[in-house]
């Protein structure tokens, strides 16, 4: 198989990502688009924690974590153990994940997503206060949908169709 | 060829053991941030990194608002300047008597030999950012440190109370919303002048606590500051008594209400920094 390593995946690309997802979540969002907005800094970790593994893992998810604690306000560490935890977790699922087209892969990256949003809820609830709703649960729907996207995007981008033929 | 991320041989630590070391430091800064709040330095770092950034991202949307308000209606803005106008005659109208009251006021205090209450500064603020408000909520204002703020004052906005500062960075500071879990404000029902507690809900609400069931208060009641606490002077408008139920187990009732101010909405509030206060005893 022969994976678009060599077209993407240069630190230019990664950085460049990276830096726009920060960029992003730097927007003043607000009201329903605040409660649905993606987690663009985790979709990009684990996206590039897919790809390219060997450059893009544990610590830069764990610094960005930190990142996403201070837009918070929340303690430090709490997205930070949360998004170890999903980079962990693609690395296991990697070979496998590989495999799929973008719309199976989304659906398998779900759970992953959902998983390192309950370990956010449970480590905020240990340190700071009971969450107020399961509200927050609702930005996995958007990260899954923006993981979607960006993969069928790079798909088309490079030549092959949305599905994989039989 | 092989790619970058697939050894044929095990160099270094495995997947696992790396986890288990991250989640170890993690622990570690979740503890010292929580526990002893050693980590401030590092949440200034990133504050000072991001708030120009901030800055540049909010101007998208100014943009927009801009564009928005070029095509308002000449008639619309017409309309409502008139309508400004009178509204301000009216208010100037209780400028002179709250001037009238105000001397007044302070020759009764002076005859009762009260305290006079602290003079007010204020510093204009904008909204700068909203986190994800899952455990407290909480927005980020463009002044800090250098325009005199500090932790614990109050914020409001033309309506009511907003919320209380909590850190502070130089140029940002984040503010607690009264909404807030957790959040305590000291109230008065202005109609009956009873003394409460209100506390945040999350979801934008506020609860009165402790109100023993024989309480007269009713749906549409306000809440004022009662400035009790010293830490928000006394009157400002809080909240709205929604509805007014009574626990079957509980000697409490439970009263729901609604804040006046604009939380969610307002994108300019203001600090109230008080003077310190002068004990004379």
């Amino acid at each position: 198989m022969n994976t678009p390593t060599q077209q993407f995946g240069s630190w230019r690309h990664i950085l460049g990502s990276l830096t726009l997802a920060v960029l992003l979540e730097q927007l003043p969002w607000a009201g329903w688009a605040l409660a649905l907005r993606p987690d663009f800094v985790l979709v990009g970790v684990l996206f590039w924690t897919l790809h390219q593994p060997a450059r893009i893992g544990f610590a830069t998810a764990f610094f960005l974590g930190l990142l996403a604690d201070f837009q918070d306000g929340a303690v430090f560490g709490q997205h930070a153990i949360a998004y170890v935890i999903g980079v962990y977790l693609v690395l296991f699922l990697r070979l496998r994940l590989l495999q799929f087209d973008p719309f199976r892969q989304a659906a398998q990256l779900f759970p992953i997503l959902l998983g390192v949003q309950l370990v956010v809820l449970l480590v905020g609830w240990l340190a700071v206060n009971p969450p107020a709703g399961l509200a927050m649960l609702l930005p996995v729907l958007g990260s899954t949908v923006l993981w979607y996207l960006v993969a069928g995007f790079l798909r088309l981008l490079h030549g092959k169709g949305l599905q994989d033929r039989a | 060829m092989a790619t970058p991320g697939q050894l044929m041989f095990a160099r270094g630590l495995g997947p696992t053991a790396r986890l288990l070391i991250w989640l170890l430091i993690g622990l570690g800064f979740a503890v010292f941030d929580s526990r002893y709040h050693a980590l401030d330095g590092l949440r200034s770092g990133f504050s000072l990194l991001l708030q120009p950034v901030r800055e540049i991202m909010r101007a998208p949307s100014d943009v927009a608002a801009e564009l928005g308000g070029f095509f308002t209606r000449h008639r619309l803005l017409q309309k409502e300047r008139d309508t400004l106008l009178a509204e301000r005659a009216r208010l100037m109208v209780n400028v002179n008597a709250a001037r009238e009251l105000r001397r007044e006021n302070a020759e009764l205090r002076s005859l009762l030999q009260l305290q006079t209450r602290p003079g007010q500064q204020v510093v204009h603020a904008a909204q700068l950012y909203r986190g994800h408000d899952w455990f407290s909520q909480r927005i980020t204002l463009d002044q800090g440190g250098r325009a005199g703020l500090r932790s614990g004052l109050p914020v409001v906005d033309a309506v009511g109370l907003v919320g209380q500062v909590g850190r502070v960075y130089p140029a940002s500071s984040e503010v607690t919303l009264i909404s807030s879990p957790e959040q305590l404000t000291p109230v008065l029902i202005e109609r009956t002048g009873q003394r409460g507690l209100a506390a945040g809900s999350g979801q934008n609400l506020l609860e009165l606590r402790y109100m023993p069931a024989q309480t007269d208060i009713r749906p549409g009641d306000r809440l004022l500051t009662s400035g009790i606490d010293r830490v928000y002077p006394a009157g400002i408008p809080v909240a709205r008594v929604t509805r007014v139920s009574r626990s079957q187990s509980g000697p409490y009732l439970r009263v729901e209400c609604m804040p006046l101010a604009g939380l969610d909405r307002s994108r300019a509030v203001l600090v109230l920094i008080a003077e310190p206060q002068v004990t004379t005893q």
